[in-house]
């Protein structure tokens, strides 16, 4: 199978070798040489030591089991309002290369490592779900890597969707910047799956955004999904202010809603771009030409460095004025934004994250009894 | 190894003063070697090979060239015949002798690397682990990098580099730059006279707006108001420098500039006693405020506490506790 990446060279840790799912892998990328390896710890210091190895990492998939907690809370940050998320992390690191991520920064192993021992992870879920009370709980998988961006290969959405169609207390949210949905589309969903795309102005895709789809692949993607009753999410994240920004960002807005409807739209976030410190260095290294730290960047309470805060009013006053006017009832949120914030651009705020969360809560059921 | 040849003494008339295959020199200074020579004689021999009807300076450019400006008629050398050894060895023989008696200065460690790769075709991943640790430096791709970047520069940037001790990360910042950029910039930090880090910053700064704003380096160091610092002859250097940066401040972060303008204004209609000072939260993150006030007598201390309870009823302060709109 072709993908649209390129990957050298498999890493099979022997551990991983009986797995059903390791099987679909090295059949689906067969052309490729694969070396088996007992334990990943020297193999991940070997690329911890090569000139780029984030970039390198990319190109080298590592098949091996995860173990711990593979189910974790969002960290968010300090001193700002999050949502309640959960993470589930089937895999980590991420075939396309966007000049932004703080995957960058943020991963101790570079290589593009899928967890084989999807059963474990299945029981963890199923566990997680079976303690949650009433409260319906979000989880995603594209907080590691992307979702869908190597759904041809590792087919885990395929068992996911099915598996949180069959439950009530969860929804999962499939995030991607690629439009590999072909194998999910027939799926049973029972809505009980939203399929969200990340998106940014189309110069944004091109310039920094590398081996993503562009803007009318995953527009064309979000409406087969919309076709076949999925909910869909859109994530405005991260919001990149640069010369023309505005009419960029409207003119995304507008086109995006051309083709969306938006009632199927179960949620749109917006987050200014954010980064912890010594991403820059590397980023700088990578991406030489990027134009992402030449906007007004300064360290927030939390250490991360955010755009200047009137900045970000100003920015989310006018994506929400372009949003709201697409549909009042659209449900906007922000990602790790201060309490300070949302008052300026809502007139109001949560309490506090657990507030945010059960408000995530009631516009959900709102919109699965819609249907 | 290579074995060593036997002293003879050469006329220097036979040496060819001209070609530079082997030399690394960039503008040598020849005083104290001078001095050494004029006092005790030359005490290492050079090393020659053998060129037509003469010889070929493989190392001691220096050292001839302090003879011949003496009148020494004569050196004492070791000679390698014309094609005893391939060039790249009689180099690396070169560069082993140089580091271990004088050592190399940045440009010349450039200039050598970058011979080792150009004119002698050494493998670059050879002389990463090779040639960097015999200049005492990582063996990796991106400070070989640096060094060959370095030695494309102009030798206005690489006397800048010697004489301002320039660091890694500050040559790479200056070899991403137009060569007409850097004729410029060169000029302009000299006049600033800046120490590693301040150069870092000013380097960025110029960097970030450049970009920011798609003006040219030289275009932004032409402005009047840079200028205008520069020209002002009762400001020192560092004076200057702090101007400048903060002029570039402005340019980088306007909004910031604006923000911070506007919350002086509004301080100073408060007119605070020179006791209290009033700061805003870091970069304007949070919503907290900072008051601060010194005393040493009880009825300062009573003055200062009835000027801040007053403080709540007027407008000035509410307008500054207002977020703008």
């Amino acid at each position: 199978m072709m993908l649209p990446y390129s990957i050298d060279r498999i890493y099979l840790d022997e551990k991983s070798e009986k797995d059903w799912v390791t099987e679909k892998i090295l059949q689906a990328l067969s052309h490729l040489p694969v070396e088996r390896i007992r334990g990943k710890r020297d193999l991940i210091k070997k690329f911890l030591s090569m000139p780029d190895p984030m970039g390198i990492g990319k190109r080298h998939l590592l098949i091996t089991r995860g173990y711990g907690k593979r189910l974790k809370r969002c960290p968010g940050t300090s001193y700002h309002l999050c949502c309640g998320y959960y993470v589930i992390n089937t895999m980590t690191n991420c075939p396309m290369d966007c000049s932004y991520c703080v995957l960058q920064e943020y991963l101790n192993n570079p290589l593009l490592t899928l967890y084989s021992n999807i059963d474990d992870l299945f029981q963890e879920i199923t566990l997680f779900l079976s303690k949650r009370d009433q409260a319906l709980v979000r989880l995603g998988t594209g907080e590691l890597s992307d979702s869908l961006a190597l759904e041809s290969i590792f087919p885990i959405s395929q068992f996911l969707i099915p598996f949180f169609a069959e439950r009530e207390e969860g929804i999962l949210e499939l995030k991607t910047k690629s439009a590999n949905v072909d194998s999910i589309l027939h799926l049973n969903h029972r809505e009980r799956t939203v399929i969200s795309w990340s998106l940014n102005p189309p110069r944004i895709i091109e310039e920094e955004e590398k081996g993503t789809a562009s803007w009318e692949e995953r527009l064309e993607a979000a409406q087969k999904c919309q076709r076949q009753g999925y909910p869909l999410g859109f994530h405005f994240d991260p919001i990149l202010v640069d010369e023309g920004w505005e009419r960029a960002y409207e003119e995304t807005i507008h086109s995006l809603f051309k083709a969306i409807e938006p009632r199927r739209v179960v949620w749109v976030s917006l987050g200014g771009f954010r980064y912890p410190p010594d991403l820059k260095k590397i980023v700088e290294e990578r991406f030489p030409k990027t134009r992402i730290f030449l906007g007004e960047l300064f360290p927030g309470k939390d250490l991360k460095i955010r755009y200047l805060k009137e900045i970000r009013v100003e920015v989310y006053r006018k994506m929400v004025r372009w949003l709201k006017e697409v549909d009042p009832d659209l449900f906007i949120y922000f990602c790790m934004e201060s309490q300070e914030v949302w008052e300026r651009v809502f007139g109001w705020a949560p309490e506090d994250s657990r507030d945010l969360n059960q408000m995530f809560g009631e516009k959900l059921r709102k919109f699965l009894r819609k249907g | 190894m290579i074995e060593m040849k036997p002293i003879q003494t050469i006329p220097l008339k036979k040496i060819d003063l001209f070609d530079e295959t082997f030399s690394v020199n960039f503008r040598p200074d020849l005083q104290n070697l001078r001095s050494s020579i004029r006092e005790v004689g030359l005490i290492q021999p050079v090393l020659l090979r053998e060129k037509g009807e003469g010889y070929q300076i493989i190392s001691g450019f220096r050292r001839i060239s302090v003879l011949n400006e003496l009148g020494v008629f004569e050196v004492s050398s070791r000679l390698f015949e014309k094609n005893e050894k391939d060039e790249s060895q009689l180099f690396s023989l070169c560069l082993h002798e140089n580091v271990t008696t004088r050592g190399l200065n940045s440009v010349e460690k450039a200039i050598a690397l970058q011979k080792l790769i150009d004119l002698f075709k050494v493998e670059p991943s050879v002389v990463i682990q090779t040639y960097l640790p015999l200049f005492h430096l990582e063996p990796n791709e991106k400070i070989l990098n640096t060094y060959l970047s370095l030695a494309q520069m102009e030798d206005e940037v690489k006397e800048f580099v010697i004489k301002e001790e320039v660091s890694r990360s500050n040559i790479r910042k200056l070899s991403a730059l137009p060569q007409e950029d850097r004729k410029v910039l060169i000029p302009f930090l000299l006049s600033l006279r800046l120490g590693e880090n301040r150069l870092r910053e000013i380097l960025t700064l110029l960097d970030e707006v450049s970009r920011r704003n798609r003006k040219k380096i030289r275009e932004i160091i032409d402005r009047s108001e840079i200028q205008t610092i520069l020209s002002r002859e009762e400001l020192t250097p560092s004076q200057k420098t702090e101007q400048v940066k903060r002029f570039l401040l402005e340019l980088r972060y306007p909004r910031m500039t604006e923000l911070e303008r506007d919350f002086e204004r509004r301080r100073k209609n408060l007119k605070l006693p020179s006791n209290i000072s009033l700061s805003h939260s870091p970069y304007f993150e949070g919503r907290q405020w900072r008051i601060e006030f010194r005393f040493e007598k009880i009825e300062d201390y009573h003055s200062i506490i009835s000027f801040l309870s007053q403080l709540k009823e007027r407008k000035e302060f509410e307008e500054l506790l207002t977020p703008p709109q």
